[in-house]
């Protein structure tokens, strides 16, 4: 990672409209030091009430106006929808371990689909490599190399594990966040309002995966690379100095659908349901595979399982 | 060129100081929706969303295999002339370019004998081969019940509502059955190729 001075100077500069609500929030009355606030303020989001403080009629309004802006700002018809979860879901993910073969389709998919920062670049999904010998002894998520690059994959005597957020049920992230912006919704899915993040970065530092990402710079996603479907608590642009992680395609799986990720994988290593429904390829896979999560001595509770098929 | 010590003044644009008294009035107002909000950590399950879609479940549909190379279509174009030969042999007139390893089998384990255009099952039932599945899972059985439950292979579509689910065939050859190998997309950036506010350096970006 960047060196301690390195950190120093962006969280100086860093400093926005959201290190400055948390200045004001906290009663510390010395906020000259906060100038990058003036950058592009946008007053109706800044009053925005906390989405789930919202009535049906105010997030109709909230909706309508972002897909206005961003259909203007991208030339397309953008939509930004709020669908909300199913009766009696719970969203659980499955990845083969035995089956990935580390081609990292997965990580692009995601990126495409959920609107992920090209440059600088942020990508959700991280697939470490492993030494093959090394599972033996139990995987020791440190060991793991995201930046390999072979020819071909699978490298001989490797092995594969893709990362993101796990949708934990005890999840620490969502309860060190000072102005709740994150939360995990009845269907399970660990959610960000990216309106109320104001870039604190707790979240980050409690989660044990490393699943979440700051925006340190604009991000950045062309007219014509932008996926116009988003779901307001999903895959809608972010800015600045907000976090972003993987929401298991909200915007997708909301609707039915299966997440990008799942759909790209090449090997059919990642499997994706409902978990209370006892039919379900993931409640499948639970019952007849050996299934393990990372870190559980920490008793977060991932709904993300790795098995063996 | 990227630097290593930004400039701070980047990112003043001017008149920031009029904003940011604006701001800090605009502070005291959210400092009360803040304090509202900061008791409620857990999920509102309560929250009515504007819409919960109810979908059914629908049985899964097998996709057909991708289509053939047609060199060898139709198969009677030459075998209608050419004696069925069902010794085991290394074939040297035709077919010899094929990769064919699949554990010890043998052409005529599979394909039939007298009807070159169809599979064959161990009791001899023909086969046709957009259904050859039914003959792979006749020796892979522990797999045919993974592969039903989306578990193994791939399912596309809707986790629920209609989805597809894919062919044994489509994932391996049946003459040389491991999935190939692929090129990787390129990797993540390394940290120390990321400029303090998240850019790419320029000489990373030329590499
Ligand atoms: C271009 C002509 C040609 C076509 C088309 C062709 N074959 Fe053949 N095939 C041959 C020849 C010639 C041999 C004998 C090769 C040898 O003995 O070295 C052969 C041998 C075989 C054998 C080995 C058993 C035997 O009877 O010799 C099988 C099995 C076979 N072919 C299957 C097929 C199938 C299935 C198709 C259609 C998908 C097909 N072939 C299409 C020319 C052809
Ligand atoms: C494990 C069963 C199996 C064995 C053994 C087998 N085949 Fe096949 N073969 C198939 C199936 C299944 C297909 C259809 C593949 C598809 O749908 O993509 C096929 C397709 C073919 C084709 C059509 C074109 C192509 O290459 O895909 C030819 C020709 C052929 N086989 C020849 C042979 C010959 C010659 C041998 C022996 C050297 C042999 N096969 C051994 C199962 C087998
Ligand atoms: C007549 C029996 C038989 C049929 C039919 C058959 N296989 Fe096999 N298959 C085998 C045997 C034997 C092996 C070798 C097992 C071993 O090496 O442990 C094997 C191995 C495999 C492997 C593992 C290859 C490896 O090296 O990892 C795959 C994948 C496979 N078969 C797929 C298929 C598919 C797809 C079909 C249908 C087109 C099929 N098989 C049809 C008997 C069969
Ligand atoms: C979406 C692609 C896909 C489909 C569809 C698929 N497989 Fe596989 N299969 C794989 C991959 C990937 C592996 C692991 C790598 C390998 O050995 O080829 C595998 C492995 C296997 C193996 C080796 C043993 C093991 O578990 O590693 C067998 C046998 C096999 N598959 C049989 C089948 C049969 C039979 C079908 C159809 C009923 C089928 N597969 C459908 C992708 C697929």
């Amino acid at each position: 990672m960047s060196s301690p001075k390195q950190q120093e100077e962006r969280e100086v500069r860093g400093a926005s409209r959201r290190e400055f609500l948390k200045t004001a929030a906290t009663g510390a009355a010395a906020v000259m030091g906060a100038p990058g606030a003036a950058q592009a303020f946008d007053f109706e989001s800044f009053l925005q009430k906390n989405f789930r403080q919202m009535s049906d009629e105010e997030i109709d309004e909230v909706l309508d106006r972002l897909s206005r802006k961003y259909s203007k700002k991208y030339g397309k018809d953008v939509t930004v929808d709020a669908v909300g979860p199913m009766d009696d879901v719970v969203y659980g993910y499955g990845l083969d371990i035995s089956r990935c073969i580390g081609c990292r389709r997965c990580v692009y998919a995601c990126v495409e689909e959920n609107n992920q920062s090209r440059d600088p670049e942020i990508q959700w999904i991280r697939v470490l490599e492993f030494e093959r010998e090394a599972a033996t002894r139990g995987i020791d998520m440190e060991d793991g190399n995201p930046y390999y690059d072979h020819e071909t994959v699978p490298a001989e005597d490797k092995f594969y594990l893709p990362m993101a957020c796990m949708h934990c049920e005890d999840s620490p992230c969502t309860n060190v966040c000072p102005t709740g912006a994150t939360w995990s919704d009845p269907d399970g899915i660990v959610v960000i309002d990216y309106d109320w993040c104001i870039g604190c970065r707790y979240c980050m530092a409690a989660c044990p995966y490393g699943a979440r990402k700051f925006n340190w710079g604009e991000p950045n996603v062309s007219a014509e690379d932008i996926n116009p479907d988003m779901h307001l608590l999903g895959n809608r642009p972010r800015s600045r100095g907000v976090v972003e992680k993987c929401s298991f395609c909200i915007q997708r799986v909301r609707k039915g659908r299966y997440p990008a990720c799942l759909e790209a994988c090449p090997v059919g290593a990642r499997k994706f349901g409902n978990l209370l429904d006892p039919d379900s390829e993931i409640r499948y896979l639970l019952k007849h595979k050996r299934t393990f999560v990372l870190k559980s001595e920490l008793k977060t509770n991932p709904k993300f399982f790795y098995f063996y098929g | 060129m990227a630097s290593n010590s930004p400039d701070p003044e980047d990112y003043r644009p001017p008149g920031y100081q009029l904003v940011t008294w604006v701001i800090l009035g605009l502070a005291v107002v959210v400092v009360f929706g803040l304090t509202s909000i900061r008791t409620d950590h857990q999920p509102d399950t309560s929250r009515d969303y504007p819409s919960r879609p109810q979908l059914p479940d629908v049985e899964p549909v097998l996709l057909p295999p991708p289509p053939m190379d047609d060199e060898y279509f139709p198969c009677s174009d030459c075998h209608e002339d050419e004696p069925p030969n069902p010794i085991e042999r290394e074939l040297e007139d035709e077919h010899d370019e094929m990769d064919f390893e699949h554990g010890t089998l043998w052409c005529l384990d599979c394909h039939d004998l007298n009807d070159r255009e169809k599979l064959h099952l161990a009791d001899d039932a023909l086969v046709e081969f957009e259904d050859s599945w039914q003959l792979c899972t006749q020796c892979h059985g522990k797999k045919l019940a993974d592969w039903r439950a989306g578990v193994h292979g791939k399912r596309t579509g809707h986790w629920r509502g209609p989805k597809e689910y894919r062919a044994c065939v489509s994932c391996h050859n049946p003459h040389s059955p491991p999935f190939k190998p692929l090129a990787p997309e390129p990797p993540p950036l390394r940290p120390e190729n990321i400029t303090p506010n998240g850019n790419v350096r320029l000489e990373a970006a030329h590499e």
